[in-house]
Order: structure tokens, then sequence, then C-alpha cells
């Protein structure tokens, strides 16, 4: 049997959950204030990519144990800021590639199809990895467009894969219900919830062997892709945005006795809400 | 059609699990989630994709649009149905696609892809004027809501997972337009994948799955006042939970808890009964719709935390309301 | 003869009431450890003694009367309050111990705006604390990273540090007077005075005696005011660690006050702030409060000494103000962080000493070296000082490590003590301190000797006299 090569697509946001509702307020203001509101906070994996990262890595050693071949490269449409999870990935056995976007394709997910799946077609991968959706968009729309600019058939919320000769058997989930069905390759497999979802850590020892290591860089050209035309097809554009007034009204229900006041409790906030349960 | 009325449908995909919840969603948003403008009657019609033979007259029923299209579908197979939208969609068969189901989003996206129209998942909201849909969704893990505009049809969305949980009754009557069946050779869409088996979901807790819940919290002062707040809640038809310091002091069992060492909820209605409202615990139920504290202590975290404040001792409280609501929802 | 565990709770039972006594399994079995063997309470397994039970006093009367009792009936008793120790402080070492638990008594007592005072029961959490002197425009000034779950008691007895000490000072400095009571039922009030000079300054033998001595059951504290609204941000990159603690000196030996001072080596950088600092770069970062003048001229002061060093390059602002917005444990992080742990068993420990400034850099390359040389499948091994004085400074070693080839209570065995070991060496060996804020615990105690020297004499007869019948806290501070 041959050689399996697996590519992983990942990328890195920012650490939208050390943001504070001052910093959101800012980045309401319009799409480039939203890129300043999260210019300065830590950068770290889509936890959806995370997964992936660590199911494919898994998936290879499973592989080895039946004396089966895998390659992995990981790749993002990225700047330099996907540089260091690129070096941690060369340490964990990955071969690592960046494709330079040159333009903001933050709220863009046909045109990142678009990059990903020509990277995917330039690099190499009969499976794509990659997580099922991403911020700041979160439309899970990029799985589903590089399956089909690819023309493979695409496997939603993956959570498991096994080898299964030189298929797959993978667990993904259509909406509520968990499935199982073999797959063979080429195809593009989108991680959701799965359990394992955190990548393994490398040792210094681990990272020091790969210090000399190479990140590919490419561009969009490189690739065939003309960024501005793929941007100018882009079947939604982004027109504004809002905050989210999550604080809660902490209104205060009156009455002189406990009877009193959950009388009024229940006539005032309950009732309707209980009705509809 | 430029410039009509957009024809509308309603893509329920029925071949899975939930088909209830989906067809709800997308008839409450047909209501209430979707405006047209200039204001006019919509014109929708439902697409359901169905598996079982056996199910098809309990899955119309469902159906939120009188007129109605069925298609067989063997289950599982997305890259079927989709071509068969597709189809329809070159016929100029609609300008709205709003999918519902399990296998929405990657219809919603295959059909755009193939069609040239525009794309959009998780939809609050929108309006459809004569030259674009604009749209409301979250982005940024929830942070915010974006605003955007599909301006090329056929526009197909998806729903935020909210409808799912709203109101609304199907019609009573339906009007079945076409009926249809797929078939392998019908397109020549290669076979996704084989040896589908459907696994067992994990079983949630009942505090996890719970709508309504009750939380008891150090203010009980006791085991008895815990044991009597947990009984107002039962009478409500709530599930009852505690927090860490009511555990710490065996006032009630572990599985109670709520909070970082305990479950996280997310109920539709929350009564929190004489807990300050540590950090840990508030985890544990932010997801609420609507939370009520019922505390003596004013400058509590819970009292700057909840939608309703109760002033009083969360015993008596609870018993008393637990009288009002046995008596109207029995 | 030893009471039986019966006989324990029972005896517990008549002192504060059946509902103030925990024997639960479970409860028990979680309050045997704290987060010393945190990697085990992640796997759930569990190695130590299990108490008898969880006693939760209501009032000083009653904790006085569980320690004569445990006092009388050789006992070991556990003082705890918000249970956020990383030493092993809250391990009972002994079987059938009682954790004496001060959380019932959680009451602000006074807040004083005018003589800059609050007065509270042990089991305030400090949030708490700090979100009522807010509302009077005040400030406790203590901020560790463990604020939004520690307790005022708990976090006198370790003599805790928090994130703005330079500034404000530990909790050394905060504490005014206490009420704490010793193991024969006395309980011993300490007026709430500015200063005196009226004989030794008692406190000291209350704040960060871990347990060991005493139950802390009320503190007084000072509060101070809070303009945040005056903040001030800077930082700066740099290759030579050497240089970033020559900086920390210059600023504290000129006089400055910023509220945080800190230097991180490439390791530690390499965790935070890698969207700015290259994989080489050290990180040298401040914030000055206060006042507007005194803020500024800090601020000033400050830039005017870094930008001596071209060596440093600086970087925006808001860098260094997102990141500290961010740096206090929360409950979803907290979970993240354990998730994280159990899928990957990839451990994260500190060890934290402190030096004066001609020891500090030598002490950190030293203890570095050694653990990468000598200790297996390290992933991470840096630090960063953190807490600043004219005549020295802090150094917290942040490392990680996967866990391989042993189960999670292994884990302090192979790893974790020999690495202490190392960093404990390498300090002593230098005059260090072996121990700057996390307390002593039972992780530390095999050095104590050594930390003390000659002084040794005096922490014995401190608990040979207060604790004559060793009942408090076994093995904290003083090995068994």
């Amino acid at each position: 049997m041959t050689a399996l090569r697996i590519a992983v697509g990942f990328k890195v946001t920012p650490d939208y959950e050390a943001l504070r509702p001052a910093d959101w307020a800012r980045a309401a203001t319009g799409h480039s204030a939203h890129g300043e509101a999260v210019r300065y906070v830590r950068r770290v994996f889509n936890v959806f990519d995370e997964a992936a990262l660590e199911l494919a890595l898994r998936l290879r050693d499973a592989r080895a144990e039946r004396g089966l071949e895998t390659s992995l490269v990981a790749f993002s449409v990225a700047g330099r800021e996907a540089d260091p999870f690129l070096v941690t990935l060369q340490a964990l056995g990955y071969e690592g590639a960046r494709v330079e976007p040159d333009a903001d394709l933050d709220f863009a997910p046909a045109a990142t199809a678009e990059l990903v799946a020509a990277a995917t077609r330039r690099l190499g991968g009969e499976v794509l990895l990659l997580g099922s959706r991403c911020g700041p968009g979160d439309t899970g729309l990029v799985p589903f467009l590089a399956a089909e600019a690819l023309g493979r058939p695409n496997l939603p919320g993956v959570t498991a894969v096994e080898p299964a000769a030189d298929r797959l058997r993978v667990t993904f989930s259509a909406g509520d219900r968990a499935l199982r069905a073999t797959i063979t390759p080429p195809c593009v497999l989108a991680v959701g919830n799965a359990l394992v979802s955190m990548l393994r850590v490398p040792t210094l020892k681990d990272r020091l062997a790969v210090r000399d290591s190479v990140i590919t860089t490419l561009t969009p050209e490189d690739l065939g892709v003309d960024v501005p035309a793929a941007l100018s097809r882009e079947p939604s554009a982004l027109v504004g945005l809002e905050t989210i007034d999550r604080s809660r009204a902490g209104v205060v229900v009156g009455g002189a006795t406990p009877g009193e006041e959950a009388r009024a409790l229940y006539e005032e906030h309950l009732r309707a809400r209980l009705e509809r349960i | 059609m430029a410039g009509g009325t957009p024809r509308i449908a309603l893509v329920l995909d029925a071949t899975g699990a939930a088909a209830e919840r989906h067809a709800r969603a997308l008839g409450g948003f047909l209501r209430d989630g979707l405006r047209l403008s200039p204001e006019h009657p919509a014109d929708a019609v439902t697409h359901l994709f169905y598996a079982e033979e056996s199910a098809r007259e309990r899955l119309l029923a469902l159906a939120p649009t009188r007129p109605v299209r069925l298609v067989r579908a063997p289950p599982h197979r997305p890259d079927l149905m989709a071509a068969a939208l597709a189809a329809f969609a070159a016929g100029g068969g609609a300008d709205l696609f709003v999918f519902g189901g399990p296998l929405g989003a990657e219809l919603a996206a295959r059909l755009a892809a193939r069609s040239g129209g525009g794309v959009l998942t998780g939809v609050l909201d929108a309006v459809a004027a004569a030259g674009a849909l604009s749209c409301r969704r979250h982005v940024s893990s929830h942070h915010l809501i974006g605003r955007f505009e599909l301006r090329a049809r056929p526009w197909c969305v998806t729903l935020d997972a909210d409808w799912l949980d709203v109101g609304f009754e199907p019609p009573a009557e339906h009007a079945v337009q076409t009926s249809a069946e797929l078939h392998e050779d019908d397109f020549s869409a290669p076979r996704l994948c084989d040896d589908v088996e459907v696994l067992e979901p994990p079983a949630t807790s009942d505090l996890e799955a719970a709508q309504f819940l009750v939380v008891a919290g150090r203010g009980a002062a006791g085991r008895a006042g815990v044991e009597r707040i947990a009984a107002a809640a039962d009478r409500m038809g709530a599930a009852f939970g505690v927090t860490r310091p009511v555990v710490m002091n065996a006032w009630a069992a572990p599985d109670r808890q709520i909070g970082v060492s305990g479950t996280r909820t997310a109920p539709a209605v929350c009564i929190v009964a004489g807990a300050s409202g540590a950090p840990a615990f508030l985890w544990g139920v932010e997801r609420a719709g609507f939370i009520v504290a019922v505390e003596t202590d004013e400058h509590s975290a819970i009292a700057s935390e909840a939608d309703a404040v109760v002033l009083d001792d969360a015993v008596a409280v609870l018993e008393a309301l637990a009288d009002i609501v046995a008596r109207e929802h029995p | 003869m030893p009471l039986s565990r019966e006989a324990i709770v029972e005896g517990l039972r008549r002192i504060v009431g059946p509902d103030a006594v925990v024997t639960d399994e479970k409860v028990l079995v979680e309050s045997s450890v704290d987060n010393f063997r945190k990697l085990q309470n992640i796997f759930d397994v569990h190695t130590m003694p299990v108490p008898a039970a969880v006693a939760l006093p209501a009032d000083t009367a009653q904790v006085a009367r569980v320690l004569t009792w445990a006092n009388d009936n050789g006992v070991n008793v556990i003082p705890r309050t918000g249970a956020t120790a990383t030493e092993g402080g809250l391990e009972s070492a002994v079987p059938d111990s009682v954790i004496l638990d001060g959380s019932a008594m959680n009451e602000i007592v006074k807040v004083d705006p005018y003589n800059m005072q609050a007065t509270c029961q042990c089991g305030v959490p400090l949030q708490a604390l700090e979100d009522r002197a807010r509302e009077h425009g005040l400030t406790t000034g203590h901020s560790p990273q463990s604020k939004p779950v520690a307790h005022m008691g708990g976090l006198v007895a370790t003599r805790s540090i928090g994130q703005f000490s330079t500034l404000y000072g530990g909790i050394e400095d905060m504490v005014v007077g206490l009420e704490a009571v010793f193991p024969g039922g006395e309980v011993c009030r300490i007026k709430n005075v500015p200063r005196r000079a009226a004989g030794p300054d008692i406190r000291h033998i209350v704040i960060g005696n871990e347990g060991a001595l005493c139950f802390i059951t009320e503190v007084t504290v000072k509060l101070f005011p809070y303009f945040p609204e005056n903040n001030v941000f800077l930082g700066w990159t740099l290759k030579d660690m050497g240089l970033g603690f020559e900086v920390l000196r210059d600023v504290m030996v000129n006089g400055y006050k910023p509220s945080v001072a800190r230097v991180y080596d490439p390791g530690d950088a390499g965790i935070h702030f890698s969207h700015f600092a290259a994989p080489d770069d050290c990180v040298l970062l401040f914030m000055a409060e206060g006042a507007a003048g005194i803020a500024k001229a800090t601020a000033d002061g400050i830039q005017a000494i870094v930008d001596q060093h071209p060596e440093c390059t600086q970087v925006p602002s808001e860098y260094i103000e997102t990141w500290f917005n961010d740096l206090c444990w929360d409950a979803s992080k907290i979970i993240a962080e354990d998730e994280r742990i159990r899928q990957t068993r990839n451990v994260n420990r500190t060890t934290e000493i402190s030096a004066d400034w001609s020891s500090i850099n030598e002490i950190y390359q030293a203890a570095k070296q050694r653990i990468i040389d000598e200790i297996p499948d390290i992933t991470m091994m840096g630090g960063h000082s953190s807490h600043s004085y004219i005549n020295g400074t802090n150094m917290y070693f942040n490392y990680f490590f996967n866990v391989v080839g042993v189960g999670p209570e292994e884990e302090t065995e192979k790893y974790y003590l020999p690495i202490i070991g190392i960093i404990c060496e390498e300090t002593l060996k230098r005059g260090g301190s072996i121990v700057h804020h996390h307390g002593m615990g039972k992780a530390r105690a095999p050095w104590v000797k050594d930390e003390y020297g000659s002084s040794y004499f005096m922490l014995e007869t401190l608990k040979r006299s207060f604790d004559p019948n060793g009942v408090m806290n076994k093995g904290t501070i003083i090995p068994l």
C-alpha cells in the first residue's frame, strides 16, 4: 500500500476570550476597527483546527502501527503570525507551509476556500483535514466550498478518524446524530467537537532536531489564484458590525411578603417564559 | 424574476433526526425572522427530503408551508440532494433557499457554489429587497453581530441555532405539488461513503438538558432548607441543582453540583436561590435564557448577573412560587 | 491512644453541630490535597491519607473549641479557606486529619474609608473585599492570580503577594491587625494601629505561618486610592536577560515604584508574547499607576532609564495593556487548562525564589541549564522576574514537561521534585531564598534547615512554643 499524504489546513486567530467589552465596542465600529481591536491580543490555534492537527497525528501513529506510511503537511493562509505555530508543528513531524494572501480574507470564506483548495493541490494531500469553522466569520463554509472546488466528498463534524486498510473509518456528525462511515480518499474531513481536541507538545529536543527546517512560503500567484478577482466574486459582503448586550437587567421584584414577591415574579417575568417551555 | 417578490424555498432535510425542530425553525423564521421589502405575503414552498417511505405522512404533516414538494432520497446522500436542488435552481425555481436540518449547511454551500448564488449560515434575521438579502448573524466567536448582504441569486441561507426553540404550528393541511425520488444513477455524483453506522447519542444529565432549573446555594441555611427548595423545584417541574458550598457541607449529593467542578447548564429559565454568585458557579448558569436571583444580600455578585432579583429568604420565596406554578401549570 | 475516625467526627459534631461537619467520601478525598497534586486531581488519582472530616466553624469561639479539643486529643488540624494553595500546605500528611475550613466565616465586618482600613473574617473572598473597596473608589492593592477564588485567611497565612506588589507591597505590608486562635484555645487579637515599637512585631508570627502555628479568624488590611484611569503601560523586547535584570535594578534603585515591573526570558515570553516577540526575545514590561502626577513621573522616569539602552526595542503599549487585562484566573481558564493537561499529559509547574541583584541572573542561568540537561521530557523551561525591591528581585521559574511512562501519581517523583531540588540547590548556593511567595508548604519543607541556617532555632522555638503537641498542619514548613 502506498503512503498517504494528509494536508491539514489551520488558522491562527486572536484569542477572542481575552478581549473585554470595551474592546468589542471598538471592534464593532467597522471592519477595519475590528482588525485594530484584535491586533494586540495574543494568537492561538483555532480550536477546531487544533483538533484536526492532533487527529492527523493520531491517524499517522495508528497507520504506523499497521506498517502504513503517512506524510503530513500543515499549512495556513496567513502572514508571519503563523510562524511560531508552524515551528511547533514541524517539531511534531509536519512539513510546514504558508500562503501569504496579501489581502484581508477575514470575512471571505469563498476566496479562502479557493486558496485552501489550491494549496491542497500544490502541497499534495489526498486527505484534507481542517476545522469545521473559524473566526471571525464562523460561517463553517470553507470546508464545504473547498470540497466543492476540489471535486471531493466532504464529511462534516468529524470527531475521529481511524485507518481501514487503504480507506478511512470516520466518525462524524450530521446535526444531532453521530454516524460512522468508511470513505475513500481523496476527501475533505471537517473536524467538529472532537473529544481529542488538543495538540500534543514537542519537547525541547524535538524542537532542536528541526531547528534548521524551512517553512515553505507560497503566494496566491504561485497557486494560480487571483485574490482580488476572488474577493469580487465573494458571495456575501460584510456591511456592518454590532455589539451584543449581554448585561442582565437586575430588575428588583417588589412585594411586602414572600408570597407577594412570588406572585409578582411569576406574573411579571415567568408566566410567559414557562408557557413556552 | 429580478425585482419582483422573491420566491422562497424552505428546504427541510428530514432524512436525519429532529425533523420537527428543524421544521419549526423554518416556519418560525418565515413568520418572524424574514421581512420582505416592500411588504407582502411570502410565496413559499417547502422542499421536504425524506428517507423512509414509512415516515412520509408523519413528516409531511410537519411541513411549515401548505405547498410541499416531496423528495425521497437515500440517507446520508447530500451529494444527490445538492444535485437535485441545483437542477431546480437552474430552472429558476426560487430566489431564496432557506435550509433546515442536519445537512442544511452543506446543501446551502454546494448549491450556492454550483449556481453562483450567495450563501450565509447561522442567520438571525433577514430582509429580502429587490437588490439584496440583508442578514444578521453572530461573528467573532459570538462576541459580535455582523450585518451581511447577499446580492447574486439564488440566496442560500441556514438559520442560527436559536431558531430551533421557537414555537410554531405547521398548517393543518398540505398540498403536495410534486413527489420525486432520487436514485444513484440520476446524477453523476460519486458515492460519498459506505458502511454507515448510526451511533448511540451520549446520555445527557437531567441538569444539562433542563429547560427550567432551580439552584440552591448556601443561603438555604442547612440540609432541611436545601430539601425544601428541592421539593419546591419538583412541584414546579424544574430540575434541581446546588452550588459547591452546599455539596461541601454535605447538604446535597455531588451529582447535583452546578459550576466549574460540576455541570454546565443552559436552561431557558434558571432560579438561583440563596447563592451569592461566585464566578465558578456563575459559569455553570451563565448560558441561561433568564436568570432570577433570590438573595438577601443586594451587594452579592448574583444580583448584578440576574435578570430579576427578589431580595428575600430563598426557602420562603421558592415555596410560595411553587404554590403558584403548580397551580397554573399542572 | 489516637482517636478513631468516628470519635473525631463525633467530637467535631459536638462543637460545630452536625450540619457543619462533612464526612462525604468524595469531599474528603478532594480535601486531602491541594494544587501541588494538581495532576493527580485531574486524573482522579488519590494517594494521600483521607481526612476524617471537614469542619466549618461558624465563629471564633467554635474555632477555639475545635483547636482545644484537637490539641487535647492529638488530632492533626489543617486550617483552610479558599483552597488555592500550590505547595502541599493543605495536604493531609497523616491519616485522620481534620480540615478546619473557615469559609463559613465570610463576613466583611467593616470598611473604613476614612482610616483607609477594611476588616473581614477569614472566609471572605479577596474578590468580594476588592469589589466592596471599589464601591468606595478604593482598592486593596492585592491582586494575586488567584484573586477570583482565594480567601483572606489563606492569603495572610501564606504571605501571599500580588501583581501590583512593587507599588503596594506584599500582604505583610497590607495587614494592619488580626485575630488568630492558637492550639491551646487562646484567642489573640492584635489591634489596628499604623505602627508601633512596643516590642517585636508579633503580626509576623501569624503572617506566613501556613497554619502551622495558629488559625487566622479575622484580618484588617489597608485600603488605597484607586486611579485606573491613570495607568500607563510600557514594554520592550531585548535579547539579553542579564540586561533585563539590570534595567529592573536601575528602576528600583532610582526610587521608582511602578505597580508592575517584569522581565520575561525567551521561553516564558514565547507563551505570552509570541505575537510580537521573536523566539529569542526577552520582554521587559512595566505598569505605572496612582495619582496622575505620580503615574506620569513613574512612567517618564522608567522611559528615560530604558532609553539609555539601545538594545531595548519599544513595543506599542497596547500589547502590554491587552495582555495584562487577561491575567487573572477565571472559571473557564481553569477548566480549559485541566482539559488540556488531561489530553496532552503536558504539565505546567512553577517555582519562585528570590535573591539579591548580584546573584539573580546566575541562579536563573544555572538552574535553567541544569534542568534542561538533567530532566527528561522538558517542553519549555523559562521564567520571569515579577517582584522587585531596592535590594533584589524574585525569579519565577515557569516550566512544562510531558509526563511519559509513569502515572500521574509518579509525576512529582520523576519530574517535579527533582526540578524543585535543582532550583533550591542553585539558589541556596548563592545565598538566595528558596520561596518567594507561594509558601513553604510541604513541598519545600525538606530544605527548611538549609533555608534558615542558624536562625532555624527561632523557627523551631516558635513551633514548639505555640504548638507543643504538634497538632497544627503536620509536615508544613517543618517536615515530618
